[in-house]
């Protein structure tokens, strides 16, 4: 059963060939060779002869787990996904507009029932002394705003929801 | 043999009325001189660097830290209990709050910064203004806003767009915005007024011409309190977002000499003019044409002052408790020298390619970047948790050249070792700036990062550096890792992993 992860919103398996003697990968069918590797957060890996030092963290973030990846002194975000989650199908992202931070709600500009437009802005959220707008993911009609000025709120807290797209 | 004889402290004790990386500053220079330092810290960061750094550290209370680090009377009656004989605000907080200064005067301790009618001056936009207008600082056309948003319009539009809204009571960006007709002015005055009212306490605000393609250059000053006053030379800090700092150089990027000279000698002679006492900035806006015009001044010490202590050579903390002690300036004009080229950049937690968006999360692995030349300004640790609770700043790295050039390049080899990991940081976007052909050649403007957006996006990742990634990643995950060590067949596919 391979890993799935995901960079960039791209999904890709990785899938262990071979322990011994080397440690062998199977990275989206393609095969490598990893001759050295470290279990530590800071590290050297050589992959087909080529060696690079990498540094990762791991975040596990309420049950996703995010690696976050430093070689050569870029930064990269890979979530690993566990499978039993993995046959979530339908994406609702367009649907639903959620906290991208906590805060607070500074203005509810749209109210349930009203029609939005692509990129209108719904509602006005506080973070860290900034103004954020938060605008609808696409046209449709609002089902409903589930905060009001003043109210606080945790990071991917449901905000507001879009009436379902039309199957048409 | 004789011992030198360790000259008596300026002060015995100082408290650092702040948290975080510039309480670490400050703390140094204290420890330095032979003074005490003491920390104040919120029961949420008792464990924090700065209280561990000084040498004594005390509780205050609030229901945010924020609210506790904003309560003057309390950190004034800990000075006092703990037998502190100054305080010293670093910036942020109570650094420019002239009330502050009068109570910490009244209640008979040194406020390491300018007199409180100073702050009052210059803390007001428009009465700062119309005294560097007294002094012959030029000063950009405006229009102060009336109860009556028609006439302001009117007025406004007479000068002609595009303008530029700010609060009078304001800074940091707050309450900013760019207006290009009348329609967009009456809107965005509008929330201009209203932030400014939520975050300053006051919604007064004016409209200013707005110089197109500006550069940011500020004068870097120290007044005695007398009268007497001298420069250490400019900052450039053009490279922003969302009207913040992001780099800042000193001296500035490509800069006629004639229009240095001139810059300098303004900013003087408003602090000259204030009888500034302190260690302060001036800071200008200057237009393509040459032509340039006095925005604020900062009666306080400024996060990118380490870009001119590293060309001047100078700790500024230190000259700053010097002249609260009433020695005076350490130096005259004439001993001012400047050599090589220092850059800094701020380092935040918040993710530059969706909209500069703070991030919050945990540091899970923080290496910082070691060598000559280099300044890693920060008072972060390994498990620290960062909130929405502050700043999104989250430390300073700073560097020195020879020349711009070199600095430049020294700079780009310490954010790639620079390892924060757990959370979004800006560091990869900081390089990316600093390796573009506009920011090499010095073609900078406080609009730069929106003009070069395209090329400041994230570089595709190839498949090589890809599966690197990807095979790193994998090998981060504890249950991977054990599926490898599992005894079992050599060939056979991994079976089953679970968390």
């Amino acid at each position: 059963m391979p890993l799935h992860l995901t960079l960039n919103g791209q999904r890709h398996s990785i899938e262990i060939v071979r322990r011994t003697p080397h440690l062998v990968l199977n990275v989206d069918g393609r095969v490598h060779e990893i001759s050295e590797w470290s279990a530590e957060q800071v590290g050297r890996m050589v992959n087909q002869n080529e060696a690079v030092v990498v540094s990762r963290a791991l975040v596990d973030d309420g049950g996703r787990e995010t690696c976050f990846v430093r070689i050569d002194g870029r930064t990269h975000e890979v979530v690993l996904i566990d499978p039993r989650e993995d046959s979530a199908g339908h994406d609702s992202t367009r649907d639903e507009i959620h906290a991208p931070m906590p805060g607070a709600i500074i203005s509810v500009h749209k109210q349930a029932g009203d029609e939005v437009s692509r990129g209108e802005t719904i509602i006005t959220i506080e973070s860290m002394k900034l103004q954020t707008a938060l605008a609808a993911p696409r046209d449709g009609r609002l089902l409903d705003v589930l905060k009001v000025a003043g109210e606080t709120f945790d990071k991917d807290a449901l905000l507001a929801r879009l009436e379902p797209a039309d199957e048409a | 043999m004789k011992r030198s004889q360790t000259p008596e402290p300026l002060f015995r004790k100082v408290l650092v009325a702040n948290r975080g990386e510039v309480a670490v500053r400050v703390m140094r220079t204290l420890h330095a001189m032979n003074i005490r330092s003491v920390a104040i810290c919120h029961r949420l960061e008792r464990n924090a660097v700065h209280a561990r750094f000084a040498d004594e550290a005390f509780e205050i209370r609030g229901n945010t830290p924020v609210a506790a680090h904003l309560d003057a009377d309390q950190s004034i009656a800990l000075a006092r209990d703990c037998g502190a004989d100054a305080i010293h605000p670093g910036y942020g907080f109570l650094s420019e709050n002239a009330a502050f200064a009068r109570k910490v005067t009244a209640a008979g301790l040194t406020f390491i910064g300018p007199d409180a009618d100073t702050i009052d001056l210059m803390g007001d936009k428009i009465s700062a203004r119309n005294f560097a207008v007294r002094h012959k600082v030029p000063v950009a056309p405006s229009v102060q806003a009336q109860d009556d948003m028609a006439s302001f319009v009117e007025a406004a539009s007479a000068i002609g767009f595009p303008l530029l809204i700010k609060a009078a009571a304001g800074g940091g960006g707050k309450g900013m915005s760019i207006a290009r007709d009348a329609s967009e002015l009456r809107e965005r005055a509008r929330i201009a007024s209203s932030e400014a009212q939520r975050y300053f306490g006051d919604g007064r605000i004016y409209a200013e011409t707005y110089v197109e393609q500006p550069r940011h250059i500020e004068v870097q000053v120290l007044g005695d309190g007398k009268g007497g006053a001298i420069h250490l030379f400019e900052r450039e800090c053009s490279i922003q977002r969302r009207f913040q700092k992001i780099i800042e150089e000193a001296p500035s990027a490509p800069l006629p000499e004639t229009t240095r000279a001139a810059i300098c000698d303004a900013a003087v002679r408003l602090a000259a003019a204030a009888r500034y006492k302190n260690a302060g900035t001036v800071e200008f806006i200057l237009g393509s044409d040459g032509r340039f015009f006095f925005l604020e001044m900062n009666t306080r010490l400024q996060v990118e002052h380490p870009v001119t202590e590293m060309i001047c050579g100078i700790d500024l903390v230190r000259v700053q408790i010097e002249i609260a002690a009433g020695c005076g300036l350490p130096l005259s004009q004439a001993e001012v020298r400047a050599g090589g080229h220092a850059i800094e950049c701020r380092i935040s937690a918040e993710d530059p390619d969706a909209g500069f968006l703070p991030a919050t999360g945990s540091i899970r692995l923080l290496r910082a970047p070691a060598g000559e030349h280099i300044r890693f300004e920060n008072a972060l640790d390994e498990g620290q948790r960062v909130t929405a609770d502050f700043d999104p700043m989250l430390a300073k790295l700073a560097v020195w050249g020879k020349d711009r050039a070199e600095a430049t390049d020294r700079m780009v080899v310490a954010l790639k070792q620079l390892t924060i990991l757990g959370l979004r940081t800006n560091i990869d976007y900081l390089i990316r700036i600093l390796e573009s052909m506009a920011f090499r050649e010095g073609a900078l403007h406080t609009g730069f990062v929106t003009e070069h957006a395209e090329t400041l996006a994230p570089a595709s990742v190839d498949e090589p550096l890809r599966d690197r990634i990807l095979i790193a990643a994998a090998l981060g995950q504890r249950a991977f890792r054990d599926a490898i060590s599992a005894v079992g067949e050599p060939y056979a596919s991994m079976a089953g992993w679970r968390n």
